[in-house]
């Protein structure tokens, strides 16, 4: 039970991450180079 | 059920892959990790997952990645020396079987480490391989941090899903590893740009950094409560009210000890009476073996030369009864005793020149990442603060990785080769993006703006 509910957690935010990649332009090139995108962070900021 | 979805989970990732093809570099360090191979009974455990994930990643690289800034760095110089050299010591192994044996896995650790930095050419991808590898230790250290919560664990009986002692699901490494994390789940938490920001995933952070904490409990391998000692120190030098975080911390230390389980307790007790402690005494004797050896076998014993030792030691314990202390000696002998310690396996099994080279690959990163901690940390967000902070929390795993390793014998664990790859990708990445600053920084704006180069960017003011 506890496995699983693991693996199931920390595989479907694997998953997102790996979704998001495909819609980045960014992942390949930075060519375009913008500044640094501002960071979301997780965080609530000021 | 379980092996159906591992499987489709790899199929899905995988498939991404040839979309893009650094995908397949992620996939090798999910596996790597989580070895999913080990956990299924059937399917997954027949294929050969991992050589297929990374030969997809080596093509994938080499055929649709750009070749523009691949640069070989003097880190990576460093570990293709180490890396023949320990081939070298393999072939004169005083252990011919077990060495060919930890060959086979220690030389793809080595040889992913020297190959990772090419593919790190973008913010984005280091971004990507930060959260791959703290989301996939995740799913063993979720794991070990809910069952301590419910059991109390106990040395050598946390069930981590796999029963033995391979790669991270072995107890001190997955203690040192959680630990050393723990910076890189802070940096992500500021910095990441792919999970939106908001309560759950702060929510999930706190929890995450809870499990890691846990799991040094839940072991009961008293490496891990040295990492958080070392973590606790190295935090205070990112924090900007010092004095409110040592009084939080010792706020945390007194509320948390009574909570702990007494066996962890009399456990972590004996770091202090290590004289009576039959563990901490071998570990003392083979130390003293290991450096004789070296003195008669300074090119090293390849892999596993541990197994020739014989060693006799003494242990002293004292205990007071009707107000007399007895003191007692006792003499133990015991043979093939593993080193425990990552500094005596290199110099052991690979000699000075082996351990040489090994202290290179680690300090070498510590003072390259400080170089760059120093440069972009005071930056504004749009202008490279990343670089810093993401060297900072690289550094930080760093130490608490090799102070750990004094304890654990953990020189090859290809989790650490994981974190000195990306450390070399960001170096890599930060010497262009100077580069390219110098080119096109303030300097530009004096510049003739004609039909000349124009700046990809505008810095900050």
């Amino acid at each position: 039970m506890i496995d699983t509910f693991s693996l199931a957690l920390s595989h479907a935010l694997l998953f997102y991450v790996a979704v998001r990649l495909m819609l980045r332009p960014d992942l390949d090139s930075e060519e375009s180079a913008e500044p640094d995108e501002k960071t979301k962070g997780f965080g609530r900021r000021a | 059920m379980r092996d159906l979805a591992f499987l489709g989970f790899l199929a899905v990732i995988l498939g991404m892959g040839f979309r893009r093809p650094f995908i397949f570099v992620l996939a090798y360090v999910y596996i790597d990790i989580v070895a999913p191979q080990r956990l299924t009974y059937f399917l997954l455990n027949s294929v050969p997952v991992s050589q297929i994930a990374i030969g997809l990643a080596v093509l994938g690289w080499a055929v649709a990645d750009s070749h523009k800034h691949t640069r070989i760095t003097f880190r990576q110089v460093v570990m293709i020396l180490f890396l023949i050299y320990c081939g070298i010591t393999t072939t004169m192994a005083d252990f011919p079987l077990p060495a060919s044996d930890k060959w086979g896995w220690v030389w793809k650790s080595l040889a992913f480490a020297i190959f990772l930095p090419f593919t790190l050419t973008t913010r984005l991808r280091m971004e990507a391989l930060a959260l791959f590898m703290t989301l996939s230790a995740a799913a063993i250290i979720i794991v070990g941090g809910v069952k301590t919560l419910a059991s109390g664990g106990g040395y050598g009986v946390l069930n981590l899903m796999i029963a033995n002692n391979v790669g991270l699901y072995e107890s001190s490494s997955i203690s040192m590893a959680a630990i050393c994390i723990i910076p890189l789940i802070l940096y992500l938490r500021k910095y990441n740009t792919i999970f939106p920001k908001g309560w759950p995933a702060n929510l999930f952070c706190a929890a995450f950094i809870f499990a890691c904490l846990l799991i040094p409990i839940g072991t009961q391998a008293r490496t891990g409560l040295i990492c958080i000692a070392v973590l606790a120190l190295l935090s205070l030098r990112s924090t900007k009210r010092r004095f409110l975080y040592i009084f939080l911390m010792g706020a945390a230390a007194a509320v948390a000890v009574p909570l702990l389980p007494s066996s962890f307790s009399d456990r972590m007790g004996t770091i202090k009476t290590y004289k009576g402690d039959q563990s901490a005494a071998t570990r003392i004797a083979v130390w003293k073996w290991t450096i004789d050896y070296a003195a008669d076998h300074p090119l090293g014993g390849g892999f596993d030369a541990y197994r020739g030792n014989k060693i006799r030691f003494e242990t002293v314990s004292s205990s007071e009864a009707g107000g007399q202390v007895n003191i007692e000696a006792n003499v133990v002998e015991d043979k093939a005793r593993a080193y425990h310690s990552a500094y005596f396996e290199v110099l052991g099994e690979q000699g000075y020149p082996g351990l040489i080279l090994w202290l290179t690959i680690h300090v070498v990163g510590l003072f390259r990442m400080e170089v760059i901690r120093r440069r972009y940390k005071k930056r504004d967000e749009q202008n490279g603060q990343w670089m810093g902070s993401l060297a900072e929390a690289l550094q930080h795993a760093h130490v608490i990785y090799l102070i750990g390793a004094t304890f654990v014998g953990v020189a090859y664990q290809p989790f650490i080769y994981l974190l000195v790859g990306m450390q070399i990708g960001l170096d890599s990445y930060a010497q262009r993006r100077r580069a390219q600053e110098s080119d096109d920084g303030p300097e530009w704006r004096a510049a003739p703006q004609g039909w000349g180069k124009q700046p990809h960017w505008t810095p900050a003011a």
